[in-house]
C-alpha cells in the first residue's frame, strides 16, 4: 500500500455505481504488481551487486542482511518494543499538538483582537525549526517518553493553530450572514459554520504533523534516550551495523504509512461530503 | 415623486393587501472611501413594500442594488432615514429570509439538515424539526434527496432546497437577490415558475433584485425601477400578469409583457446613455 493507492481509494468511494469501480479495482491490481515488480528488481539487483562485489556490504547493508538482523529483532522483541515506543510517544504527541492547535485556532476566531496581538508570535514559532529546542526539552523532561511527547506536541501544535485560523478566514461570509439573518448567537454561529467549514483545513494539518510528529520525536530520540526506532537508527549507524539501520528507517516508513491510513480514514469518515 | 401605472386597469390585483409589510422612508446610504469621503450610494429611497405582494427591484447594474438589499435584510443599517416593518415595528426585530445567485446551501450538511438550519437555530427539537423538514420537502417532491449532500444535485434543485430551508423558518418578508442568475435560461424559466408557485402557496411578501427585466415583469405584482447610483425608485409599474395569468410563461407571451419591457428598457437605457455621476 502506499498514499497513491490511497487516492485511487478515495476516487472509488465517492462511484456508486459498480461498474467503474470494478474498473478501478482491476486498474488498482495492475499498478499493484508493477510495484511489486520494481521492489523486486532492486532487491535482486541490490543483493547480486553485493554478492558479486560491486557494492561494499559494509557501507550499504545487504537485504539478505537485514533480513536476518529483522528476524533477529524480532524473536528478540526489540524491534517491536523500539517500534511501540517511538509509535506511542509520536501518537501521544501528535493527538495532543494537532487538537490542542486545531481548538486553539477555532477559537482565534472569536477574537479578531487576541488574533492580531499573537500573531507574530505565531509566525516567528512557526519559522522556527522545532527540532532546535530539543536539547532544551531534554533537559526540562528528561531522556525517556515524555520529552519526545512534548516535541512532537510542540512540532504539530503551531502548524494545527495556522491552519485552523487560516481556515477560519476562508469561510464564506454569505454563511455567516445567513445565521445573522436566522438569528443565530456567535456561539451557534461557530459551533455549525465555523468549526464545520475549517475541517477541511485541520484534517490537511493532521496530514502534514504526522510527518513533523515523528521528525521531532526522531530527533529527540537521537539526542538522547533508552528505547526507540530513532534510537536503534542511531546506534546502529555509529556500530557502522548498516543493516540494523535499514531495520530502523523501513520500519519507519510502515509506521509513517499506516499513521497516514489512518488520517484518511478519519478524514473520510470527517468529511462525507468532500468525495468530490 | 411621479409614479406612472400604465396599466392602471392591473391595479386592484386579488389578494394584495394595500397594507404596508415594509416601508422605506427616505432612506440614504454613504460608504467612506479611504481617505474618508462619503461615497453615496443611495441617494434616496421612500418606498412601500405591500402586504403578500411580489415586487421586484430593476436596476442597471453596480447601482446600488445589493445595499439595498442589504439593507433591507438588516445586515446594513441606512445613514439616514427609516425603514419600518408593519407601520410600527422597527425593522431590527423582523425575521427577513433570503435567497442568494448562490444557494449558499451548507455543503457538510445533508439536504434534510440545511433545510432544518433555521429550525435548528432557533431551538426546535431535533425530532421536530426534521419531521417539519421532511414534510416540507415531501410536499415539493425533494424527498427523494432528503439524505444526499448539496453537491450532488443540480443547480436549479439547490435553489429549490435553499427557498425551502427560508421558508420553513416563516420569515417576516423574503428576499431574493439575483436568484437565478446562475442557472441557464431553460432552468430559469421552470424555477420561477416553480418558485412563484411555492412562494404563493405560503402568501409570502416577496422582494426580488434583478437586472433581469423580463424576470422582473413574468413574476411580479409591482415592478420598481431604479436610477444608477447613487439610486432612488425611478419609476413604479403596477405588472401582475402572473398572478392574473396564472403563470409567469403565460405572462411572458402576454402582449403587455413586450409593452412593459421595452418600457422599463428604455428606463434604463436612457440612464446608461446618459452622464455617468
Amino acid at each position: 500500500m502506499s498514499t497513491a493507492s490511497l487516492y485511487t481509494r478515495r476516487i472509488e468511494v465517492s462511484a456508486d455505481e459498480t461498474k467503474p469501480r470494478k474498473h478501478q479495482d482491476h486498474h488498482l491490481w495492475k499498478e499493484n504488481l508493477w510495484r511489486l515488480a520494481i521492489v523486486a528488481v532492486l532487491i535482486v539487483a541490490w543483493q547480486f551487486a553485493v554478492d558479486f562485489g560491486w557494492v561494499n556490504a559494509f557501507l550499504m547493508g545487504s537485504p539478505g542482511g537485514i533480513a536476518i538482523e529483522a528476524w533477529r529483532q524480532l524473536q528478540s522483541g526489540q524491534l517491536l518494543s523500539d517500534t511501540w515506543t517511538t509509535l506511542y510517544a509520536t501518537i501521544v504527541g501528535f493527538l495532543l499538538g494537532s487538537i490542542g492547535g486545531s481548538m486553539a485556532g477555532l477559537l482565534l476566531w472569536y477574537s479578531r483582537h487576541v488574533a492580531r496581538i499573537i500573531d507574530p508570535f505565531v509566525v516567528a514559532l512557526n519559522g522556527l525549526p522545532k527540532i532546535s529546542l530539543a536539547p532544551m526539552i531534554i533537559i526540562w523532561f528528561g531522556s525517556g517518553m515524555l520529552s519526545k511527547v512534548a516535541l512532537a506536541f510542540i512540532a504539530t501544535f503551531i502548524v494545527a493553530l495556522l491552519s485552523a485560523y487560516q481556515g477560519t478566514h476562508q469561510i464564506d461570509a454569505n454563511l455567516v450572514n445567513l445565521m445573522r439573518s436566522l438569528g443565530a448567537t456567535k456561539r451557534q454561529i461557530f459551533l455549525k459554520v465555523v468549526v464545520p467549514a475549517t475541517l477541511p483545513w485541520i484534517i490537511s494539518a493532521f496530514r502534514l504533523n504526522i510527518g513533523f510528529a515523528l521528525i521531532a520525536e526522531i530527533g529527540g530520540e537521537f539526542i538522547a534516550s533508552d528505547k526507540g526506532l530513532g534510537r536503534s537508527i542511531f546506534v546502529a549507524g555509529n556500530l557502522f551495523n548498516l543493516n540494523a539501520v535499514w531495520v530502523g528507517v523501513l520500519t519507519l516508513m510502515l509506521v509513517a504509512i499506516a499513521l497516514y491510513l489512518v488520517v484518511s480514514r478519519i478524514e473520510r469518515h470527517l468529511l462525507p461530503w468532500e468525495s468530490r | 415623486m411621479t409614479l406612472s401605472t400604465p396599466l392602471r386597469e392591473t391595479a386592484a390585483i386579488p389578494s394584495v393587501g394595500a397594507d404596508v409589510a415594509i416601508a422605506l422612508d427616505h432612506v440614504e446610504k454613504h460608504f467612506e472611501d479611504k481617505q474618508g469621503n462619503p461615497i453615496p450610494v443611495i441617494r434616496d429611497i421612500t418606498l412601500d413594500i405591500r402586504e403578500h405582494e411580489f415586487i421586484s427591484i430593476v436596476g442597471p447594474s453596480g447601482c446600488g442594488k445589493s445595499t439595498m438589499f442589504n439593507i433591507i435584510a438588516n445586515l446594513l443599517e441606512p445613514s439616514a432615514g427609516s425603514i419600518t416593518l408593519r407601520g410600527s415595528h422597527p425593522i431590527r426585530g423582523a425575521h427577513i429570509g433570503y435567497m442568494l445567485q448562490r444557494d449558499l446551501l451548507f455543503p457538510w450538511r445533508t439536504i434534510l439538515e440545511n433545510v432544518a438550519l433555521g429550525l435548528e437555530v432557533a431551538g426546535v427539537p431535533r425530532a421536530r424539526r426534521l419531521a417539519m423538514s421532511r414534510e416540507h420537502l415531501e410536499r415539493y417532491n425533494l424527498a427523494d434527496f432528503a439524505d444526499a449532500y448539496p453537491h450532488t444535485l443540480s443547480g436549479g434543485m439547490r435553489q429549490r432546497v435553499a427557498l425551502i430551508r427560508t421558508l420553513i423558518t416563516d420569515p417576516d418578508v423574503i428576499l431574493l437577490d439575483e436568484p437565478f442568475s446562475a442557472l441557464d435560461y431553460q432552468t430559469r424559466l421552470v424555477l420561477e415558475e416553480e418558485i412563484l408557485s411555492i412562494l404563493k402557496s405560503f402568501d409570502k411578501t416577496v422582494v426580488l433584485i434583478t437586472h433581469d427585466i423580463g424576470e422582473a415583469i413574468a413574476m411580479s405584482d409591482r415592478v420598481a425601477v431604479m436610477t444608477q447610483r447613487p439610486t432612488s425608485v425611478k419609476r413604479l409599474y403596477e405588472v401582475g400578469l402572473s398572478r392574473r395569468l396564472g403563470s409567469c410563461l403565460k405572462a411572458r407571451s402576454d402582449p403587455r409583457y413586450q409593452t412593459l419591457f421595452d418600457q422599463i428598457w428604455a428606463d434604463l437605457d436612457i440612464q446608461m446613455g446618459g452622464p455617468a455621476s
